[in-house]
Protein backbone atom coordinates (compact mmCIF):
# COMPACT_ATOMS: atom_id res chain seq x y z
CA UNK A 1 0.00 0.00 0.00
CA UNK A 2 1.29 3.09 -0.87
CA UNK A 3 1.91 5.81 1.86
CA UNK A 4 -0.10 8.94 0.25
CA UNK A 5 -2.35 8.38 -3.11
CA UNK A 6 -3.64 11.45 -4.84
CA UNK A 7 -5.72 11.24 -7.96
CA UNK A 8 -7.01 15.31 -9.71
CA UNK A 9 -6.65 16.14 -6.48
CA UNK A 10 -7.49 20.33 -6.61
CA UNK A 11 -6.35 21.90 -3.15
CA UNK A 12 -6.65 25.74 -1.62
CA UNK A 13 -8.82 27.85 0.61
CA UNK A 14 -12.99 28.35 0.59
CA UNK A 15 -13.25 32.10 1.08
CA UNK A 16 -16.71 33.96 0.84
CA UNK A 17 -15.64 35.12 -2.70
CA UNK A 18 -15.51 31.56 -3.71
CA UNK A 19 -12.59 29.10 -3.93
CA UNK A 20 -9.39 30.11 -4.34
CA UNK A 21 -7.47 27.08 -6.40
CA UNK A 22 -3.97 26.99 -5.34
CA UNK A 23 -2.33 23.23 -6.91
CA UNK A 24 -4.76 22.07 -9.12
CA UNK A 25 -4.44 18.47 -10.73
CA UNK A 26 -2.43 16.56 -8.19
CA UNK A 27 -1.82 13.13 -9.42
CA UNK A 28 0.93 11.95 -6.69
CA UNK A 29 2.19 7.86 -5.26
CA UNK A 30 3.89 7.78 -2.46
CA UNK A 31 5.31 4.87 -1.24
CA UNK A 32 5.38 3.65 2.05
CA UNK A 33 8.84 4.45 3.82
CA UNK A 34 9.82 7.13 0.77
CA UNK A 35 11.95 10.28 1.38
CA UNK A 36 10.13 13.06 -0.87
CA UNK A 37 11.49 16.27 -0.72
CA UNK A 38 9.30 19.04 -2.03
CA UNK A 39 11.06 22.38 -4.12
CA UNK A 40 8.91 25.34 -5.34
CA UNK A 41 8.89 29.25 -5.30
CA UNK A 42 7.41 31.38 -2.72
CA UNK A 43 3.84 30.89 -2.56
CA UNK A 44 2.89 28.09 -4.92
CA UNK A 45 1.97 26.09 -2.20
CA UNK A 46 4.14 23.76 -0.84
CA UNK A 47 2.49 24.34 2.90
CA UNK A 48 -0.52 23.90 1.98
CA UNK A 49 -0.04 20.24 0.65
CA UNK A 50 0.91 19.40 3.72
CA UNK A 51 -1.85 20.76 5.53
CA UNK A 52 -4.04 18.41 3.34
CA UNK A 53 -2.54 15.60 4.21
CA UNK A 54 -2.47 16.06 7.64
CA UNK A 55 -5.70 16.77 7.80
CA UNK A 56 -5.85 20.58 8.66
CA UNK A 57 -7.21 21.67 5.58
CA UNK A 58 -9.87 19.93 3.08
CA UNK A 59 -9.64 19.26 -0.61
CA UNK A 60 -11.03 21.53 -2.98
CA UNK A 61 -11.91 18.36 -5.42
CA UNK A 62 -10.62 15.06 -5.99
CA UNK A 63 -9.25 12.27 -3.90
CA UNK A 64 -6.24 11.90 -1.42
CA UNK A 65 -5.63 9.06 0.62
CA UNK A 66 -3.16 8.16 3.41
CA UNK A 67 -2.15 4.82 4.18
CA UNK A 68 -5.24 3.95 2.25
CA UNK A 69 -7.90 5.80 4.56
CA UNK A 70 -9.24 9.30 4.70
CA UNK A 71 -6.66 11.83 6.33
CA UNK A 72 -9.07 12.43 8.84
CA UNK A 73 -8.46 8.73 10.11
CA UNK A 74 -4.92 8.66 10.13
CA UNK A 75 -4.93 11.64 12.36
CA UNK A 76 -7.21 10.59 14.43
CA UNK A 77 -4.83 7.51 14.67
CA UNK A 78 -1.66 9.74 15.52
CA UNK A 79 -0.46 8.06 12.53
CA UNK A 80 1.03 11.68 11.27
CA UNK A 81 3.65 14.12 12.89
CA UNK A 82 4.11 17.58 11.46
CA UNK A 83 7.46 19.72 12.41
CA UNK A 84 6.52 23.52 11.21
CA UNK A 85 8.81 26.09 10.22
CA UNK A 86 8.72 27.63 13.76
CA UNK A 87 9.78 24.84 15.84
CA UNK A 88 5.74 25.52 18.00
CA UNK A 89 7.45 24.78 21.30
CA UNK A 90 4.76 25.78 24.10
CA UNK A 91 7.05 28.16 25.80
CA UNK A 92 5.48 27.05 29.61
CA UNK A 93 6.70 23.59 29.20
CA UNK A 94 9.75 21.93 29.33
CA UNK A 95 11.30 20.15 26.82
CA UNK A 96 10.31 16.67 28.68
CA UNK A 97 6.81 18.28 28.66
CA UNK A 98 6.43 19.35 25.17
CA UNK A 99 7.81 16.41 23.49
CA UNK A 100 4.90 14.38 25.93
CA UNK A 101 2.30 16.87 25.12
CA UNK A 102 0.65 14.20 22.77
CA UNK A 103 0.02 11.47 25.39
CA UNK A 104 -1.04 14.07 27.63
CA UNK A 105 -3.74 15.36 24.63
CA UNK A 106 -4.49 11.56 24.15
CA UNK A 107 -4.61 10.10 27.60
CA UNK A 108 -6.51 12.62 29.52
CA UNK A 109 -4.80 13.05 32.95
CA UNK A 110 -3.91 8.95 33.77
CA UNK A 111 -0.28 11.04 33.24
CA UNK A 112 3.15 10.06 31.63
CA UNK A 113 4.10 6.49 32.00
CA UNK A 114 7.94 5.16 32.87
CA UNK A 115 7.87 3.87 29.16
CA UNK A 116 7.20 7.55 27.77
CA UNK A 117 9.74 8.52 30.32
CA UNK A 118 12.64 6.32 28.95
CA UNK A 119 11.46 7.14 25.05
CA UNK A 120 11.64 10.78 25.54
CA UNK A 121 15.58 9.81 26.69
CA UNK A 122 15.96 8.39 23.80
CA UNK A 123 14.50 10.64 21.66
CA UNK A 124 16.86 12.94 22.84
CA UNK A 125 19.46 10.70 22.54
CA UNK A 126 19.29 10.08 18.88
CA UNK A 127 18.42 13.40 18.02
CA UNK A 128 21.96 14.56 20.08
CA UNK A 129 20.46 16.58 22.94
CA UNK A 130 20.64 14.31 25.74
CA UNK A 131 20.07 16.30 29.11
CA UNK A 132 17.57 19.09 27.77
CA UNK A 133 15.10 17.43 29.39
CA UNK A 134 14.15 20.49 32.20
CA UNK A 135 14.93 23.08 29.94
CA UNK A 136 12.19 25.34 28.91
CA UNK A 137 12.03 26.93 25.21
CA UNK A 138 13.53 29.76 25.76
CA UNK A 139 16.91 28.53 27.24
CA UNK A 140 17.38 26.38 23.99
CA UNK A 141 19.45 27.98 20.58
CA UNK A 142 17.30 27.24 17.05
CA UNK A 143 18.85 24.40 16.30
CA UNK A 144 18.13 22.64 19.90
CA UNK A 145 14.65 24.05 19.52
CA UNK A 146 13.67 22.38 15.79
CA UNK A 147 15.37 19.23 17.41
CA UNK A 148 12.98 18.49 20.19
CA UNK A 149 9.90 19.70 18.17
CA UNK A 150 11.24 17.07 15.92
CA UNK A 151 11.56 14.73 18.81
CA UNK A 152 7.84 15.29 19.81
CA UNK A 153 6.71 14.80 16.16
CA UNK A 154 8.46 11.20 16.63
CA UNK A 155 7.03 10.76 19.50
CA UNK A 156 3.77 8.99 19.09
CA UNK A 157 6.15 6.87 16.02
CA UNK A 158 4.12 8.47 13.13
CA UNK A 159 4.00 6.40 9.98
CA UNK A 160 3.83 9.77 7.79
CA UNK A 161 6.74 12.71 9.10
CA UNK A 162 6.01 15.83 7.67
CA UNK A 163 8.27 18.59 7.82
CA UNK A 164 7.47 22.34 6.16
CA UNK A 165 11.07 23.99 5.96
CA UNK A 166 11.96 22.89 9.46
CA UNK A 167 15.96 23.69 9.40
CA UNK A 168 15.54 27.10 6.94
CA UNK A 169 16.23 29.09 10.24
CA UNK A 170 19.50 27.49 10.72
CA UNK A 171 22.80 28.05 9.78
CA UNK A 172 24.74 25.63 7.44
CA UNK A 173 26.56 23.81 9.75
CA UNK A 174 23.80 22.90 12.01
CA UNK A 175 21.45 22.34 8.80
CA UNK A 176 24.21 19.54 7.47
CA UNK A 177 24.54 18.37 10.83
CA UNK A 178 20.76 18.16 11.54
CA UNK A 179 20.34 16.41 8.40
CA UNK A 180 22.44 13.69 8.52
CA UNK A 181 20.71 12.77 11.66
CA UNK A 182 16.95 13.34 10.29
CA UNK A 183 18.66 10.86 7.31
CA UNK A 184 19.83 8.30 10.37
CA UNK A 185 15.92 8.69 11.74
CA UNK A 186 14.54 7.51 8.98
CA UNK A 187 16.78 4.75 8.18
CA UNK A 188 16.01 3.70 11.77
CA UNK A 189 12.40 3.65 11.63
CA UNK A 190 11.41 3.62 8.16
CA UNK A 191 8.67 6.25 8.27
CA UNK A 192 7.33 8.35 4.83
CA UNK A 193 8.76 11.80 4.92
CA UNK A 194 7.71 14.89 3.22
CA UNK A 195 10.09 17.30 3.71
CA UNK A 196 9.64 21.10 2.53
CA UNK A 197 12.54 22.84 1.52
CA UNK A 198 13.94 26.35 -0.27
CA UNK A 199 17.70 24.66 -0.52
CA UNK A 200 18.08 22.66 -3.57
CA UNK A 201 21.10 21.22 -2.04
CA UNK A 202 19.08 19.85 1.16
CA UNK A 203 16.29 18.64 -1.36
CA UNK A 204 18.88 16.35 -3.26
CA UNK A 205 20.67 15.37 -0.21
CA UNK A 206 17.63 14.14 1.38
CA UNK A 207 15.63 12.96 -1.22
CA UNK A 208 14.56 9.57 -2.66
CA UNK A 209 12.45 11.84 -5.35
CA UNK A 210 12.34 15.74 -5.65
CA UNK A 211 9.04 17.01 -6.67
CA UNK A 212 9.42 20.95 -7.83
CA UNK A 213 5.75 22.51 -7.71
CA UNK A 214 5.43 25.60 -9.75
CA UNK A 215 2.66 28.82 -9.17
CA UNK A 216 0.57 30.53 -11.80
CA UNK A 217 -1.08 28.25 -12.09
CA UNK A 218 0.15 25.91 -9.36
CA UNK A 219 1.01 22.21 -10.30
CA UNK A 220 3.25 19.81 -10.24
CA UNK A 221 5.93 21.01 -12.74
CA UNK A 222 8.66 17.79 -12.13
CA UNK A 223 9.07 14.85 -10.07
CA UNK A 224 13.09 13.85 -10.57
CA UNK A 225 13.73 10.24 -9.40
CA UNK A 226 17.00 10.53 -7.72
CA UNK A 227 17.78 6.66 -6.85
CA UNK A 228 19.82 6.42 -9.56
CA UNK A 229 22.34 8.93 -8.44
CA UNK A 230 22.01 7.71 -4.78
CA UNK A 231 23.30 4.19 -3.02
CA UNK A 232 20.53 1.96 -2.14
CA UNK A 233 19.88 3.64 1.43
CA UNK A 234 19.54 6.90 0.20
CA UNK A 235 23.24 8.61 0.35
CA UNK A 236 25.39 10.71 -1.93
CA UNK A 237 28.71 12.92 -1.64
CA UNK A 238 27.85 16.43 -1.89
CA UNK A 239 30.29 16.77 -4.43
CA UNK A 240 29.64 13.61 -6.74
CA UNK A 241 29.35 15.19 -10.12
CA UNK A 242 26.02 13.17 -10.89
CA UNK A 243 24.69 15.19 -8.00
CA UNK A 244 26.36 18.76 -8.67
CA UNK A 245 24.58 18.12 -12.19
CA UNK A 246 21.37 17.83 -10.77
CA UNK A 247 21.63 20.73 -8.77
CA UNK A 248 22.26 22.58 -11.75
CA UNK A 249 19.41 20.84 -13.65
CA UNK A 250 16.67 21.42 -10.84
CA UNK A 251 17.98 25.12 -10.22
CA UNK A 252 17.14 25.71 -14.38
CA UNK A 253 13.67 23.65 -13.49
CA UNK A 254 12.80 26.09 -10.80
CA UNK A 255 14.01 29.48 -12.24
CA UNK A 256 11.43 28.41 -15.36
CA UNK A 257 8.71 28.35 -12.78
CA UNK A 258 9.39 31.07 -10.41
CA UNK B 1 29.88 49.44 39.57
CA UNK B 2 28.25 51.12 36.57
CA UNK B 3 25.56 48.12 37.22
CA UNK B 4 25.68 48.42 40.94
CA UNK B 5 24.58 52.45 40.55
CA UNK B 6 21.71 51.73 38.37
CA UNK B 7 20.52 48.68 40.23
CA UNK B 8 20.73 49.63 43.71
CA UNK B 9 22.07 53.26 44.55
CA UNK B 10 19.84 55.12 42.22
CA UNK B 11 16.59 53.74 42.84
CA UNK B 12 17.71 54.18 46.56
CA UNK B 13 19.02 57.71 45.75
CA UNK B 14 16.22 59.35 44.29
CA UNK B 15 13.46 58.50 46.61
CA UNK B 16 15.50 59.45 49.32
CA UNK B 17 16.50 62.57 47.99
CA UNK B 18 12.81 63.75 47.91
CA UNK B 19 12.02 62.64 51.39
CA UNK B 20 15.09 65.01 52.59
CA UNK B 21 13.72 67.62 50.55
CA UNK B 22 10.17 67.39 52.40
CA UNK B 23 12.09 67.12 55.37
CA UNK B 24 13.74 69.96 55.65
CA UNK B 25 13.03 71.90 52.69
CA UNK B 26 9.23 72.74 53.49
CA UNK B 27 9.15 73.85 56.71
CA UNK B 28 12.41 76.43 55.53
CA UNK B 29 9.65 77.45 52.97
CA UNK B 30 7.29 78.19 55.74
CA UNK B 31 4.77 75.54 54.70
CA UNK B 32 2.52 74.70 57.92
CA UNK B 33 2.77 71.22 59.14
CA UNK B 34 -1.16 71.40 58.91
CA UNK B 35 -1.04 71.62 55.60
CA UNK B 36 1.60 69.68 54.74
CA UNK B 37 3.38 67.82 57.47
CA UNK B 38 7.06 66.41 57.51
CA UNK B 39 7.91 62.82 57.23
CA UNK B 40 9.26 62.31 60.74
CA UNK B 41 6.09 64.25 61.31
CA UNK B 42 3.74 61.42 59.71
CA UNK B 43 5.61 58.96 60.82
CA UNK B 44 4.79 59.79 64.70
CA UNK B 45 1.55 60.03 64.06
CA UNK B 46 1.47 56.45 62.55
CA UNK B 47 3.82 55.51 65.60
CA UNK B 48 1.80 57.09 68.04
CA UNK B 49 -1.81 56.32 67.20
CA UNK B 50 -1.03 52.79 65.82
CA UNK B 51 -4.43 51.17 67.05
CA UNK B 52 -5.89 53.28 65.45
CA UNK B 53 -4.71 53.25 62.06
CA UNK B 54 -4.33 49.43 62.18
CA UNK B 55 -8.29 48.80 63.39
CA UNK B 56 -8.86 50.98 60.01
CA UNK B 57 -6.23 49.04 57.59
CA UNK B 58 -7.86 45.96 58.60
CA UNK B 59 -10.94 46.89 57.10
CA UNK B 60 -9.58 48.48 53.99
CA UNK B 61 -7.05 45.20 53.51
CA UNK B 62 -9.76 42.88 53.45
CA UNK B 63 -12.38 44.88 51.07
CA UNK B 64 -9.63 45.21 48.76
CA UNK B 65 -8.69 41.72 48.72
CA UNK B 66 -12.20 40.32 48.46
CA UNK B 67 -12.88 42.73 46.04
CA UNK B 68 -9.72 42.03 43.36
CA UNK B 69 -10.59 37.88 44.29
CA UNK B 70 -13.96 38.41 43.41
CA UNK B 71 -13.67 41.30 40.68
CA UNK B 72 -10.86 39.18 38.76
CA UNK B 73 -12.63 36.00 39.20
CA UNK B 74 -15.74 36.96 37.64
CA UNK B 75 -14.00 38.69 35.08
CA UNK B 76 -11.75 35.36 34.11
CA UNK B 77 -14.91 33.45 34.19
CA UNK B 78 -17.14 35.58 31.80
CA UNK B 79 -14.08 35.72 29.47
CA UNK B 80 -14.30 32.24 29.02
CA UNK B 81 -18.12 32.43 28.05
CA UNK B 82 -17.42 35.15 26.37
CA UNK B 83 -14.77 33.47 23.88
CA UNK B 84 -16.62 30.05 24.07
CA UNK B 85 -19.58 31.63 23.05
CA UNK B 86 -19.80 34.27 20.23
CA UNK B 87 -23.99 34.50 20.32
CA UNK B 88 -23.69 35.54 23.91
CA UNK B 89 -20.76 37.45 23.32
CA UNK B 90 -22.34 39.80 21.17
CA UNK B 91 -25.28 40.04 23.38
CA UNK B 92 -23.69 41.31 26.08
CA UNK B 93 -20.50 42.67 25.84
CA UNK B 94 -22.61 45.79 24.95
CA UNK B 95 -23.59 46.05 28.07
CA UNK B 96 -20.60 45.19 29.97
CA UNK B 97 -19.14 47.96 27.77
CA UNK B 98 -22.08 50.20 28.77
CA UNK B 99 -21.59 48.95 32.24
CA UNK B 100 -17.78 50.41 32.12
CA UNK B 101 -18.75 53.79 31.37
CA UNK B 102 -20.37 54.96 34.47
CA UNK B 103 -17.96 56.44 36.60
CA UNK B 104 -17.18 54.67 39.76
CA UNK B 105 -17.80 57.64 42.05
CA UNK B 106 -21.57 57.61 40.13
CA UNK B 107 -21.63 53.27 40.66
CA UNK B 108 -20.60 53.73 44.51
CA UNK B 109 -23.88 55.21 45.35
CA UNK B 110 -26.26 53.01 44.21
CA UNK B 111 -24.09 49.71 45.38
CA UNK B 112 -24.61 51.28 48.80
CA UNK B 113 -27.93 52.12 48.91
CA UNK B 114 -28.29 48.22 47.60
CA UNK B 115 -26.20 46.90 49.75
CA UNK B 116 -26.31 49.04 53.02
CA UNK B 117 -23.39 50.22 55.08
CA UNK B 118 -21.73 47.02 55.43
CA UNK B 119 -18.00 45.32 54.28
CA UNK B 120 -20.12 43.90 51.11
CA UNK B 121 -20.85 47.44 49.08
CA UNK B 122 -16.84 48.08 49.59
CA UNK B 123 -15.84 44.71 48.22
CA UNK B 124 -18.36 45.26 45.10
CA UNK B 125 -17.41 48.57 44.35
CA UNK B 126 -13.13 47.57 43.95
CA UNK B 127 -14.47 43.86 42.61
CA UNK B 128 -16.26 46.19 39.76
CA UNK B 129 -13.31 48.78 39.29
CA UNK B 130 -11.41 45.32 38.80
CA UNK B 131 -13.37 43.74 36.79
CA UNK B 132 -13.23 45.62 33.16
CA UNK B 133 -9.97 45.39 32.37
CA UNK B 134 -9.25 41.85 33.25
CA UNK B 135 -12.37 41.00 30.93
CA UNK B 136 -10.82 42.30 28.11
CA UNK B 137 -7.03 41.22 28.87
CA UNK B 138 -7.94 37.83 29.34
CA UNK B 139 -10.56 37.50 26.48
CA UNK B 140 -7.49 38.27 24.35
CA UNK B 141 -5.23 36.52 26.17
CA UNK B 142 -7.71 33.52 25.82
CA UNK B 143 -7.71 33.82 21.95
CA UNK B 144 -3.75 34.33 21.24
CA UNK B 145 -2.65 31.18 21.00
CA UNK B 146 -1.22 30.61 17.56
CA UNK B 147 -1.95 28.85 14.32
CA UNK B 148 0.37 26.89 14.25
CA UNK B 149 -0.12 25.65 17.98
CA UNK B 150 -4.08 25.65 17.17
CA UNK B 151 -2.98 22.94 14.43
CA UNK B 152 -0.61 21.36 16.83
CA UNK B 153 -3.21 20.38 19.01
CA UNK B 154 -5.35 19.27 15.96
CA UNK B 155 -3.10 16.97 14.40
CA UNK B 156 -2.92 15.37 17.93
CA UNK B 157 -6.53 15.08 18.09
CA UNK B 158 -6.96 17.04 20.79
CA UNK B 159 -10.33 17.30 22.74
CA UNK B 160 -11.81 21.17 23.54
CA UNK B 161 -10.71 19.97 26.95
CA UNK B 162 -7.15 19.88 25.89
CA UNK B 163 -7.43 23.25 24.11
CA UNK B 164 -8.48 24.89 26.67
CA UNK B 165 -6.20 23.37 29.61
CA UNK B 166 -3.04 23.00 27.89
CA UNK B 167 -2.90 25.61 25.07
CA UNK B 168 -6.05 29.01 25.68
CA UNK B 169 -5.43 28.96 29.38
CA UNK B 170 -1.81 29.00 29.39
CA UNK B 171 -1.31 31.21 26.81
CA UNK B 172 -3.75 33.78 28.14
CA UNK B 173 -1.56 34.02 32.11
CA UNK B 174 0.93 36.64 30.84
CA UNK B 175 -1.69 38.81 29.43
CA UNK B 176 -3.85 38.05 32.58
CA UNK B 177 -1.07 38.51 35.05
CA UNK B 178 0.04 42.00 33.58
CA UNK B 179 -3.87 43.45 34.64
CA UNK B 180 -3.90 42.19 38.03
CA UNK B 181 -0.67 44.09 38.52
CA UNK B 182 -2.98 47.36 37.36
CA UNK B 183 -6.14 45.94 39.61
CA UNK B 184 -3.56 45.62 42.69
CA UNK B 185 -3.91 49.71 43.05
CA UNK B 186 -7.13 49.38 41.25
CA UNK B 187 -8.99 47.48 43.89
CA UNK B 188 -7.76 49.62 46.91
CA UNK B 189 -9.31 52.31 45.13
CA UNK B 190 -12.12 50.75 44.79
CA UNK B 191 -12.40 50.12 48.64
CA UNK B 192 -11.48 53.87 49.45
CA UNK B 193 -14.11 54.94 47.62
CA UNK B 194 -16.39 52.85 48.60
CA UNK B 195 -15.91 53.72 52.39
CA UNK B 196 -16.03 57.62 51.39
CA UNK B 197 -19.66 57.34 50.81
CA UNK B 198 -20.84 55.97 53.30
CA UNK B 199 -18.40 54.04 56.06
CA UNK B 200 -17.31 55.49 59.62
CA UNK B 201 -14.91 52.79 58.87
CA UNK B 202 -11.34 51.94 56.99
CA UNK B 203 -8.93 53.92 55.62
CA UNK B 204 -11.28 55.64 53.03
CA UNK B 205 -13.30 57.02 56.38
CA UNK B 206 -10.58 58.13 58.24
CA UNK B 207 -9.01 60.00 55.30
CA UNK B 208 -12.37 61.80 55.11
CA UNK B 209 -12.52 61.97 59.06
CA UNK B 210 -9.19 63.62 59.14
CA UNK B 211 -9.78 66.16 56.60
CA UNK B 212 -13.11 67.23 57.87
CA UNK B 213 -11.25 67.67 61.50
CA UNK B 214 -7.76 69.48 59.68
CA UNK B 215 -5.97 66.39 61.34
CA UNK B 216 -3.39 66.63 58.82
CA UNK B 217 -1.30 63.50 60.28
CA UNK B 218 -3.31 61.83 60.10
CA UNK B 219 -5.03 62.23 56.83
CA UNK B 220 -1.14 61.52 55.30
CA UNK B 221 -1.06 58.59 57.55
CA UNK B 222 -3.67 57.08 56.23
CA UNK B 223 -2.69 58.04 52.68
CA UNK B 224 0.80 56.57 53.33
CA UNK B 225 -0.83 53.45 54.61
CA UNK B 226 -3.23 52.88 51.36
CA UNK B 227 0.00 53.34 49.02
CA UNK B 228 1.45 50.68 51.40
CA UNK B 229 -1.23 48.58 50.48
CA UNK B 230 -1.23 48.84 47.12
CA UNK B 231 2.41 48.06 46.88
CA UNK B 232 2.24 45.06 49.00
CA UNK B 233 -0.82 43.51 47.26
CA UNK B 234 1.77 44.23 43.74
CA UNK B 235 4.19 42.40 45.10
CA UNK B 236 2.22 39.38 45.82
CA UNK B 237 0.73 39.41 42.82
CA UNK B 238 4.17 40.07 41.02
CA UNK B 239 5.66 37.00 43.15
CA UNK B 240 2.88 34.70 42.05
CA UNK B 241 3.47 35.76 38.86
CA UNK B 242 7.31 34.88 38.88
CA UNK B 243 6.04 31.39 40.58
CA UNK B 244 3.38 30.44 37.90
CA UNK B 245 5.36 32.01 34.66
CA UNK B 246 8.89 30.46 35.47
CA UNK B 247 9.45 30.09 32.25
CA UNK B 248 9.34 33.50 30.69
N1 LIG C 1 -5.26 30.65 5.35
C1 LIG C 1 -5.20 31.02 4.07
N2 LIG C 1 -6.28 31.55 3.44
C2 LIG C 1 -6.24 31.92 2.16
N3 LIG C 1 -5.15 31.81 1.38
C3 LIG C 1 -4.03 31.31 1.92
C4 LIG C 1 -3.99 30.90 3.30
N4 LIG C 1 -2.74 30.44 3.56
C5 LIG C 1 -2.05 30.58 2.42
N5 LIG C 1 -2.81 31.08 1.42
C6 LIG C 1 -2.38 31.32 0.04
O1 LIG C 1 -2.11 30.09 -0.58
C7 LIG C 1 -0.98 30.17 -1.41
C8 LIG C 1 0.01 29.08 -1.04
O2 LIG C 1 0.46 29.28 0.28
P1 LIG C 1 1.50 28.31 0.96
O3 LIG C 1 1.66 28.74 2.36
O4 LIG C 1 1.10 26.91 0.73
O5 LIG C 1 2.82 28.63 0.14
P2 LIG C 1 4.27 27.98 0.27
O6 LIG C 1 4.58 27.29 -0.99
O7 LIG C 1 4.34 27.18 1.51
O8 LIG C 1 5.18 29.28 0.39
P3 LIG C 1 6.47 29.55 1.28
O9 LIG C 1 7.60 28.93 0.55
O10 LIG C 1 6.58 31.03 1.27
O11 LIG C 1 6.22 28.98 2.62
C9 LIG C 1 -0.42 31.57 -1.24
O12 LIG C 1 -0.77 32.31 -2.38
C10 LIG C 1 -1.11 32.11 -0.02
O13 LIG C 1 -1.35 33.48 -0.18
MG1 LIG D 1 5.24 27.45 3.45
Amino acid sequence: MNAIETKALNIGYRGPKGDQTVLSGVDLSIADGEFLTILGPSGCGKSTLLRVVADLLEPLAGDISVLGEDPSVIRSRRQVGFVFQESTLLPWRTVEANIELPVQVGRGRTGVRDSDRKRVKDLLEMLGIAGLEKRYPKQLSGGQRQRVAIARALFSEPRILLMDEPFGALDEITRDRLNEELLDVWRRTGTTILFVTHSIMEAVYLGQRVMVLGANPGRVMALRDLKGQKTPDNRCAREDPAIVNLMSELRKTLEQVS
Amino acid sequence: MNSLLRSVIAPVFGPLSIILAWQYLVPIAGIPPYILPTPTGIAGALANQWPLFADNVWTTVIEAIAGFLIGNLAAVLMAVVFVYSAPIRAAYFPVVLFFNTIPVLALAPIIILIFGLGLTPKIIVAAVICFFPTLVNMIRGLDSASSNERELLHILSATPWDNFWRLRLPRSLPMLFSSLRIATATAVIGAIVGEWIGSDKGLGALIIQATYNYQSDRLYGAIVLSSGLSIALFLIVVAVEKLVLRHE
